[in-house]
């Protein structure tokens, strides 16, 4: 059942993580049957998320967690949330940056940070899914 | 000379350094092609690597062309309101040609 589905993901939030946990999300929506486009779309978001974490959530001297939970809705969509427990810095106040969290939204349907203990980016997308998998 | 700089695979964060040090301006060029037309996947991380990378050949005078082959690549560059930043092609043949008409200008 497509909307039981969900994936788990928690590693050290070091920069060679994020490739094992993008493909992690590329086998879960590939087996929960999303369309291989929207699959690029979401994939590059959630790449976005997870590079801004270990990019700047942590001291890179003593990094700390990265979560990612990704479950399917009602009406064929697909919340992904990604959690750290370090201090959000707002790229878009940097020059010459803020790509990812601009890149994020322009491909999600929604898009929310709590930065209450740490900072979670609730990315929720439009998932129709081309075949019933699972 | 014209200088081609290919980097192939998942250039992203993972990869920041290795991607810095490929893409360097040597200063005897006539302009570069930046090959990407064996990546399968990009994130922001390069795409702020490359206005660095364009805004110092453009210092320098140097004509840069970037060759894109997968659609993610593309997509994330329109995404990040950069499609008019780049001069970017999806064939090798006019990406040159490209150069050939900056550098004879």
């Amino acid at each position: 059942m497509i909307g039981q589905s969900e994936l788990r993901i928690n590693c050290v939030a070091r920069a060679a993580a994020a490739r094992p946990m993008r493909h992690a999300v590329a086998c879960f929506l590939a087996a929960t049957g999303v369309a291989a486009d929207t699959a690029d779309d979401i994939l590059t978001a959630v790449g976005e998320a997870l590079a801004n974490v270990m990019e700047h959530a942590y001291d890179p001297a003593c990094p700390s967690d990265v979560e990612l939970h990704a479950r399917f809705q009602e009406h064929a969509r697909l919340a992904i949330d990604v959690f750290d427990r370090g201090q959000f810095v707002r790229r878009d106040a940097r020059p010459g940056r803020g790509f990812g969290l601009r890149i994020v939204r322009a491909i999600a349907r929604e898009v929310s940070i709590d930065t209450h203990d740490g900072t979670r980016l609730r990315m929720v997308f439009d998932a129709p899914v081309a075949q019933a998998v699972l | 000379m014209l200088k081609v700089i290919k980097l192939s695979g998942e250039l992203e964060i993972g990869r920041k350094d290795a991607i810095e040090h490929e893409l360097h301006i040597e200063g005897n060029e006539r302009g570069i092609l930046l090959d990407f037309g064996e990546v399968t996947y990009a994130d922001s991380t390069v795409l702020a690597i490359l206005l660095r990378f364009h805004a110092e050949a453009r210092r320098a005078g140097m004509p840069i062309a970037i060759l894109i082959g997968s659609r993610q690549f593309a997509r994330l560059i329109e995404y990040a309101g950069l499609a008019h930043a780049f001069s970017i092609f999806t064939e090798r043949a006019a990406a040159l040609t490209h150069l050939a008409n900056q550098t004879r200008q």
